[in-house]
């Protein structure tokens, strides 16, 4: 016979010798036990005999009212083994609940997992199939086959659908990381936000926002761009609303561009101190600079203009010099090519090992 | 030496803080070595105001000339005297991109000039590419007033312009000698306002940091981070972040530009069904609402950010940052703030 106190999973030990008018029932632990062992002299050990229980067990007279003839002692002692024989068989019941409700949930469990583990197989096999024709499609792309117009299941187009999204998105990433612009979606799908980085020497410089919204229509709602830069006049030139790309590779190249030039006159006005800087301006569209000529100290006053927007070197040079002749020998001549050409921190690099210019 | 001179010399030392009073002079070409040396400045304002009266006087000094340096050091350096107004130019001309500065300098004076016959005028590019205006009014009568001159800056290639003391006579003047010297075909009121020129500045170039959404918007958590509180930090941690990310957006990011205030003026209907008699006129509701604060858009992101007011940030109020406007009409026509000026 098991103990029913919750912690105790030991055993208990009674003897039972003939029964006789006088009983003790045992009560191991201080609890009743089940079916209420009776015995008929209190046994020697008063400690139960389980190894590593040190459960004392009492032995308690158990029909005391032959002996004592206390009547009101017995209906209440019967009442409350009776409440306690009820007690234990509720909880009996409630452990036997127990287990069967978590052997449910437990096969419930398993269930979902099962599920789980077909839903993965079947991502991984969709995975598998997609790279598969993924390559098919990188393979079509380079050889510039015609493609397969025979009629698909709804799976296979579904397929091809994924397949070309993800292409794009790679082509997409690939364009950002060799310095071009980044698009992303906002606002689940009605808005998009354009990153356009600029970068010139291999350098990268500042990156420019768009928050553009898509829907009703393609309008910009927010951006940092500088108001130098034309950018409604851009927007309405290059038709933002139907071809977005061809809108965004003129902002790019204005942006770039505008990047290029603002760090040639940080390079001049930080490398060529002997050079001054006469006039500038935010856009970085017009530059005078004054050179001083070695040994003769004559002054040329050199204005470098950038009407077209879109590139890093000047339309037009002109040069100016108190000595008249000086624009137009020959070493003169070559250093306005010169500026014309390369950009002007390079330029000036060149002028001063020749000897033209301080 | 008369006594506008005296008077715009006492008055222009008066207004120089007394710790900038040696470098500015020091930059002020008209006095020699010696007499720079000779200058004292430990003595009290007064006195060396009467010690500059005294050199000017020996050598001669006209109002132009004491007029250049000084008024460099009295604006440039201290460009947060006064209001300062943002008006925008509007439509420009094909050539108005390729004005330069000489250009602009011979048209804007002689434009000005032909419209009121005593000004004084001076035109000086600082070193951030800004052209600084220096306008004294006179008129017909009188000379030009050298201690009331209107301010005016101009970034070449933008189509902002920002005024500083300006009264409504002078305005259309001055409206008509900028338009025609920088090609374009009109000038409206920007609605911005503020004492700091570069605050307002900043908000119109965009040079402050602004946020977009990008593809990975929070930046990696830190690997020790010290929490307050567990339980707070498990439960607001992500509504926190989620708060200060829109506010950012709406807002930007780090130091904003200090605007001193946003005023909406409504003229909407009232409704309010539990008081007849208001919602009962035809006319509209007269209201105005003003927000002061010494960084205005520095309150409105933490309040944002802080949970106060709800996110996302209602356009009336990023309307401020967005449109670089401190002054708003609203109507009831069409949603948000649709400013009429």
């Amino acid at each position: 016979m098991v103990c029913e106190r919750k912690q105790c999973a030991s055993g208990d030990r009674t003897g039972t010798t003939a029964l006789s008018r006088v009983t003790f029932t045992g009560q191991h632990c201080g609890y009743p036990e089940v079916g209420g062992v009776v015995t008929q002299q209190p046994p020697k050990s008063k400690t139960c005999k389980r190894s590593g229980c040190l459960h004392r067990i009492k032995y308690v007279q158990k029909n005391k009212e032959k002996d004592s003839g206390n009547m009101e002692g017995a209906p209440a002692k019967g009442v409350l083994s009776h409440l306690s024989l009820l007690e234990v068989k509720a909880r009996s019941r409630k452990t036997q609940l127990q287990q069967q409700s978590r052997v449910m949930e437990l096969k419930a469990k398993v269930e979902a997992l099962k599920t789980q583990r077909e839903q993965l197989k079947a991502q991984i096999q969709t995975h598998q199939d997609l790279q598969k024709l993924r390559l098919a499609m990188d393979k079509q792309c380079a050889d510039e086959e015609e493609e397969n117009m025979e009629e698909e299941s709804e799976n296979s187009k579904l397929l091809r659908l994924m397949a070309r999204h993800t292409q794009l998105k790679d082509l997409l990433h690939a364009h950002h990381l060799i310095g071009g612009y980044d698009i992303i979606k906002t606002r689940k799908g009605k808005g998009a936000c354009v990153s356009i980085a600029t970068a010139y020497e291999d350098v990268f410089l500042d990156t420019f926002n768009l928050e553009i919204d898509l829907k009703p229509t393609v309008k910009i709602s927010r951006h940092n761009i500088p108001p130098f830069i034309p950018l409604n006049n851009l927007a309405e030139q290059n038709n933002m609303q139907t071809d977005l790309r061809v809108f965004l590779d003129t902002l790019s190249k204005h942006l770039n561009a505008f990047a290029g030039r603002k760090q040639q006159l940080k390079l001049v006005k930080e490398k060529h101190k002997s050079v001054e800087v006469m006039e500038s301006n935010v856009l970085c569209s017009l530059l005078v600079l004054l050179f001083t000529v070695p040994r003769e100290k004559t002054a040329v006053l050199c204005t470098l203009d950038y009407t077209d927007h879109t590139r890093c070197l000047p339309t037009r040079v002109h040069l100016e010099s108190e000595d008249k002749q000086l624009p137009d020998s020959p070493q003169w001549k070559k250093n306005c090519t010169l500026l014309m050409e390369t950009p002007v921190h390079k330029a000036l690099i060149t002028m001063k090992k020749m000897g033209s210019i301080a | 030496m008369d006594n506008t001179v005296k008077r715009l010399l006492e008055r222009l030392v008066r207004r120089i803080p007394s710790r900038m009073l040696k470098t500015t002079l020091d930059k002020w070409s008209r006095l020699t070595a010696t007499q720079r040396q000779s200058i004292d400045y430990t003595e009290s304002k007064w006195a060396l105001t009467e010690k500059l009266l005294a050199i000017c006087e020996v050598f001669g000094c006209s109002l132009t000339v004491l007029v250049s340096p000084w008024f460099h050091t009295d604006v440039i350096e201290n460009p947060n005297l006064g209001m300062w107004h943002a008006f925008q130019l509007m439509d420009p001309q094909d050539d108005a991109h390729s004005v330069e500065l000489t250009q602009f300098k011979e048209q804007f004076k002689s434009h000005l000039s032909e419209l009121i016959r005593h000004v004084s005028i001076k035109i000086k590019k600082h070193t951030d590419e800004a052209v600084w205006i220096r306008i004294a009014w006179g008129d017909t009568f009188s000379r030009p007033n050298h201690l009331k001159p209107t301010y005016v800056v101009h970034y070449l290639q933008t189509p902002y312009v920002f005024l500083s003391s300006l009264t409504s006579k002078q305005k259309p003047l001055l409206s008509q000698a900028l338009v025609l010297s920088t090609r374009y075909q009109a000038i409206k009121d920007a609605n911005l306002s503020g004492r700091k020129l570069t605050a307002i500045r900043d908000l119109l170039m965009k040079q402050y940091l602004q946020v977009f959404p990008t593809k990975f918007p929070s930046p990696l958590a830190e690997r020790n981070r010290v929490v307050s509180n567990l339980h707070i930090e498990k439960e607001q941690a992500g509504s926190a972040a989620n708060r200060h990310q829109m506010a950012c957006e709406a807002f930007g990011d780090g130091l904003l530009p200090q605007l001193q205030s946003a005023v909406y003026k409504l003229e909407t209907k009232f409704r309010d069904h539990t008081n007849k008699t208001m919602t009962e006129r035809d006319e509209p509701f007269r209201c105005v609402v003003k927000f002061a604060s010494t960084n205005l858009l520095e309150s409105l992101r933490h309040s944002a950010s802080s949970g106060v007011a709800s996110t996302p940030v209602t356009p009336l109020l990023s309307s401020v940052p967005l449109k670089g406007k401190n002054y708003f009409v609203i109507t009831d026509n069409g949603p948000g703030p649709s400013s009429q000026k």
